[in-house]
């Protein structure tokens, strides 16, 4: 009797770069392995060697158009690092903003363009209409308050960045342009709304995520250390320490930025082009490490700001900490979301946030030199080499999705080894896969800026025979 | 109108910018402009026929290929948008070294029955199929994106920027007497001045227009993401000289001493246009 081999998903959708999945059948039909990968490649570690230091930021930042000012700001903390730089509160306060808008921007667009369809529509609902555009269409509201939410982000983008994709007022020693007064109260007005519609989006997404909790936790989940920044062990995006937490919640260890490439080791398999990260400490696999909304939330038992920390309690209080269900970070990352928008709002009432001096002069010199951010999928770590001329000699980027990849990888065997018993597929695999896959919001851009990613999911046999493209 | 949006190789930051639109978005989606094909918004698997394709991203791998030419047999009119789609872009930089040592030294096996084969460049979309309008820019800015797909919506011919970024910016050129050019971290910048009579390396005297020229605006030198202007579009080997010409012109440096200082950074202007370029022949299709 011959089963299936071989199942392929291609290309994931409502993802953000090309993925492809692979689910690898034995002879009794039942799942030996799956793979989710990426299919793009594009070779930044090689064609900026050498290049001048000063551009960089600016060519980095394409790495990926999504979290672009996430990589700005780690390329020109790691620039400053090196040169050893210390920058104004003023312009510290600025790129806090910065990145603020760069979790409003993205978050309002994962949570509203990507995961809603999934909870929106019943499980029968034709593919063709799960998505945004849909329930535009069904609820014209809906679409103009994601709108709204992720203008909220682009206008702090477009107003402190000076473009909203791949800004470039950030610069080693600070920030070219002071924010007017004016633009500070523009944004402060804006941001009672974005607050306002934050609020209602978490209350959709809890009350959506009640609904289907039983089916979430079947969803599986995947025990694995956890990994984040965190000042006096609150939630915090821009400075601070790293904190890792062991399998019980419990800080396994806590270190500076500069530290960072100690403790994370990388690997790669022959059959993707996104390398996977691992702690260096506990080895592969077991160093398996997850980063990101979830994390910032186990990492972290507080937030400075009102209504995310009740959120944070509530969350904890319901799913325990650590929280494992993979996907939770649909849910954290609304939490993520009230946090980006009352810390930006905060810094925006602050009036000295408008003072000029937000540059100081840089001494260009050789050395080593690490940038560590939260990017809205998690801790981001860029570590260059320049010479003393001011070239780069070598360069290490440690990215969220390739720290994440393993997780995400565990997950999907999980799922497939749920839904395929003796070659028997039961229907829903396909939509239950990519929601893990989704949960993670993983950035095949940014995992494999080296060549170019994409995501797909095909059936194998053992011998790797192709069996069946979904 | 049934609208495909596609990626290849590219960091979907054109998408991006598309969705940074506001208000505008919703009045395009509203309106005659329906998504139907999108990896990154929709679930549908299988590319269909459609009126519009809109395509970020340039062709990296012989999959890039492959997609391009499927998704320009099944659609109407098709839009390259942002500079790595007309130009490479930025990933065409690594067009400078060979894929395949690149993948040797990285990863020690690579299955190719799993992934793509790659090209041995990055090609922008122009070399493998036709295309009705070029939109650069990395990415093109939202008002931009959405101004010219309302046009090409309606059936209309979006209006096409011709001239430089210099037309877009404020400052003032006064030709000064520098005795050297600067980075753009070495000094600050006087507000009002043109930034290369102040000495710094900037790009807007070559670059398309339509951009409202955000970067000198802000204090930051033109990087040439739009790609060159009409007059440069097809004699690329003399924007060298060109620009050699403008500096030595606006800061009074000998254009012998601005040549030795750009040779120091053999990228400057070639940032997002290193890549090779077919049938590239339409310049009336640049928007």
């Amino acid at each position: 009797m011959s089963y299936k081999k071989e199942i392929t998903i291609s290309p994931t959708t409502r993802i953000e770069g090309h993925g492809k999945v692979t689910i690898v059948l034995d002879a009794f039909g039942n799942v030996s392995d799956a793979h989710f990968y990426a299919t793009e490649i594009r070779g930044f570690d090689y064609f900026l060697k050498e290049m001048e230091a000063e551009r960089l930021p600016f060519i980095i930042s394409r790495i990926c158009g999504v979290c672009s000012t996430a990589h700005v700001i780690a390329s020109v903390k790691a620039i400053e690092g090196v040169y050893g730089t210390e920058i104004t509160e003023t312009a510290r306060k600025l790129r806090e903003l910065l990145l603020m808008a760069q979790i409003i921007s993205n978050h309002s667009l994962v949570f509203f363009f990507l995961i809603l369809p999934d909870f929106w529509f019943s499980l029968e609902e034709e593919s063709s209409k799960r998505n945004i555009f849909q329930i535009m269409r069904e609820k014209p509201e809906i679409g103009k308050k994601a709108i709204a939410l992720r203008t909220f982000g682009t206008r702090i983008l477009d107003a402190v960045g000076k473009r909203e994709v791949h800004v470039v007022s950030v610069i080693p020693g600070g920030l070219i342009n002071p924010l007017k007064e004016r633009e500070r109260e523009e944004l402060l007005k804006m941001s009672e709304n974005a607050c306002a519609i934050t609020r209602e989006a978490l209350e959709l997404g809890k009350e959506l995520f009640e609904k289907n909790w039983a089916d979430f936790r079947k969803a599986g989940d995947c025990r694995t250390y956890y990994m984040a920044l965190t000042k006096d062990s609150a939630i915090e995006f821009y400075d601070s320490k790293i904190r890792i937490i062991n399998l019980e919640g419990e800080t396994m260890s806590e270190f500076a930025a500069q530290d960072y490439m100690e403790h994370i080791e990388e690997k790669s398999y022959e059959w993707t082009f996104a390398k996977f990260a691992y702690l260096k400490a506990l080895g592969w696999p077991k160093g398996i490490v997850q980063v990101g909304p979830t994390a910032r939330m186990n990492v972290n038992k507080r937030a400075t700001t009102e209504l995310a920390n009740k959120e944070l309690e509530e969350f904890k209080r319901r799913f325990g900490s650590p929280a494992y269900a993979t996907l939770l970070f649909d849910y954290a990352r609304l939490i993520d979301l009230m946090y980006a928008c009352e810390r930006a709002r905060e810094l925006l009432e602050d009036e000295g946030l408008t003072r000029t001096d937000t540059r100081v002069k840089v001494k260009p010199k050789g050395g080593r030199g690490i940038g560590v951010v939260e990017a809205p999928r998690g801790t981001l770590a860029h570590e260059y080499v320049l010479t003393r001329s001011g070239h780069l000699k070598n360069m290490r980027l440690i990215i969220p999705t390739q720290v994440n990849n393993a997780a995400i990888n565990v997950n999907v065997k999980d799922a497939a080894m749920e839904f395929i018993h003796y070659g028997e597929i039961k229907p829903g695999l396909l939509n239950r896969i990519e929601m893990v896959i989704r949960a993670y919001d993983p950035c095949i851009k940014c995992a494999t800026r080296r060549v170019n990613e994409d995501l797909r999911v095909e059936i194998t046999n053992s011998e790797g025979e192709l069996i069946r493209t979904l | 109108m049934k609208v495909n949006i596609i990626s290849l190789t590219c960091c979907a930051g054109c998408v991006s910018s598309f969705l940074n639109a506001g208000d505008a978005l919703l009045e395009i989606l509203s309106g005659d402009f329906e998504i139907v094909y999108s990896p990154t918004f929709v679930d549908l698997k299988e590319v269909p026929e459609v009126d519009l394709a809109i395509v970020e991203g340039g062709v990296r791998t012989e999959a890039d290929e492959k997609l391009i030419k499927e998704v320009r047999a099944k659609s109407r009119i098709l839009v390259a948008l942002g500079i790595c789609a007309t130009h490479g872009g930025i990933t065409s930089l690594g067009n400078i070294l060979s894929v395949k040592k690149l993948l040797e030294k990285e990863y020690f096996v690579l299955d190719t029955s799993k992934l793509p084969e790659l090209k041995d460049l990055m090609y922008p979309v122009c070399n493998f199929v036709d295309v009705d309008y070029y939109l650069p820019g990395c990415p093109p800015m939202p008002f931009l994106i959405v101004h010219s797909l309302k046009s090409i919506v309606s059936g209309k011919t979006p209006i096409r920027h011709q001239s430089v970024v210099c037309t877009e910016c404020y400052r003032k050129i006064i030709p000064a007497k520098l005795d050297r050019l600067y980075g753009i971290y070495e000094k600050e910048a006087d507000p009002q001045l043109c930034l290369v009579s102040q000495g710094f390396i900037c790009l807007g005297s070559l670059t398309r227009e339509g951009c409202g020229a955000p970067c000198p605006r802000a204090g930051f030198t033109c990087f040439g993401c739009r790609g060159p202007a009409d007059p440069l579009l097809y004699r690329s080997r003399d924007l060298y000289a060109f620009l050699v010409n403008v500096i030595s012109k606006r800061t009074g440096i000998s254009e012998s001493e601005v040549k030795k200082e750009l040779y120091r950074n053999p990228f400057i202007f070639h940032t997002f246009i290193f890549s090779k370029f077919e049938r590239f022949k339409a310049r009336e299709r640049v928007i």
